[in-house]
């Protein structure tokens, strides 16, 4: 109980505590050991951005302390170096080992990269140190940025167009159809009518008479059956298919009627003669 | 294998049955049939302008095509249908249809037919 209210005790005193790094330094190095490029870092400014060719090496070294430069080394929990490519979006984070006297040291290989190194284009990679720890603040510094070889592009999720924006469906329609010229329409409008030329002259020559047509009982049965004609004719002009089934029932009522009458008379007049 | 010569003797007996038939027609025929007839001619000939036209040239008012060649294609059969049932030759046949009963139907088919028809013309 005592050791783990003590235990309390120090998380909450070192609580308020930070983490900090102490003399941050990279080297890069050629394929044959050679010195290309040694600097310390500092972890307010970023120096120049860092080139990395397919050979080289990168060294990177520092020490996590506690409060201050005079403050012991520490091993935080954890240490990640971060490589973020703000163009793509893509990222990779790197562990870092660091011993438990704080001192820390990152290799990139660039013969030998490590699959954690996101797909890189022309844009560089910013590289952050991310500290976490249970007992301290964590802590996040950008070191530098680092260009390294072109990768190839990064691969696309086979769902990924799913969850994006389709492209614009563009609806195609049949050009719209148009009407043949005024001529070519008055011919045939021409040719159309000319069969009831045919059918007057034929009926002339037939010349048939209709001694009854204006007989009192015939008329109302030809009026409206010429009544329902002009329904129909008005039903095309105008009127909906409704009103068309309701004045044609109505209309229908005397018709039959009248159909009737006129046809008795004619089947008594047809019966007379014979 | 008919030769030239039969073809043309055939083609002679031919024109000669045509106008004996022709001959026949318009002396046996009653006046009604004929003027029957005269509108069957007309329908014909109609329907097959119309048809002619949306062949060669365009049938773009689609229903319009179709509202009057049916309207000719229906107004033909019905008038057929007149014809043969109000022709005296064929009375064994429709005993029980007189020529007023004929005709009451041959006018209620053609009013629903040009309703149809009407219904189509759009």
């Amino acid at each position: 109980m005592i050791f783990l209210l003590s235990w309390l005790l120090l998380a909450a005193s070192a609580h308020a505590a930070t983490l900090s790094v102490q003399s941050p330094r990279f080297t890069i190095s050629a394929a044959d050991a050679k010195q290309l490029r040694s600097d310390t870092l500092s972890l307010t400014k970023k120096p120049e951005p860092l080139t990395l060719s397919p050979t080289d090496t990168l060294k990177l070294t520092f020490q996590i302390t506690t409060d201050g430069e005079d403050g012991k080394g520490v091993q935080p929990h954890q240490t990640f170096l971060r490589f973020y490519d703000a163009v793509s979006g893509e990222e990779g984070i790197q562990p870092v080992r660091v011993t438990p006297g704080g001192k820390a040291k990152f290799e990139l290989n660039m013969a030998r990269p490590p699959a954690s190194i996101p797909p890189t284009s022309s844009a560089p990679l910013e590289v952050s140190l991310i500290l976490g720890s249970f007992v301290h603040d964590p802590a996040k510094y950008d070191l530098f940025d680092l260009y390294i070889p072109a990768s190839q592009p990064a691969p696309t999720h086979a769902d990924a167009a799913m969850f994006s924006p389709r492209p614009a469906i563009q609806h195609t329609f049949r050009p719209a159809q148009s009407l043949p010229p005024k001529a070519v329409s008055a011919l045939f409008a021409g040719a159309v009518l000319a069969p009831w030329a045919v059918l007057l002259g034929l009926w002339g020559k037939v010349g048939i008479s209709v001694p009854h047509l204006f007989a009192p009982s015939i008329v109302p049965f030809t009026a409206l059956l010429g009544a329902f004609e002009a329904l129909l004719f008005w039903y095309w002009v105008d009127l909906k298919l409704g009103q068309v089934l309701l004045y044609g029932a109505v209309l229908a009522l005397p018709t039959v009627f009248a159909g009737k009458h006129a046809l008795s008379t004619t089947g008594k007049w047809r019966a007379g003669r014979k | 294998m008919a030769g030239p010569k039969s073809s043309k003797s055939s083609s002679s007996d031919t024109s000669a049955a045509i106008s004996t038939l022709w001959k026949s027609y318009v002396s046996q025929t009653p006046d009604r049939l004929k003027f029957i007839d005269s509108f069957l001619v007309f329908i014909v000939l109609s329907g097959v302008v119309q048809f002619l036209y949306c062949v060669l040239v365009t049938n773009f008012p689609f229903n319009a095509f179709l509202a009057g060649f049916s309207s000719s294609v229906g107004q033909f059969v019905l008038t057929a249908s007149l014809r043969s049932q109000v022709n005296p030759e064929n009375r064994p046949e429709f005993k029980e249809v007189s020529p007023e009963r004929a005709f009451a139907d041959f006018a209620l088919g053609s009013i629903v037919l040009h309703f149809f028809v009407f219904n189509f013309l759009g």
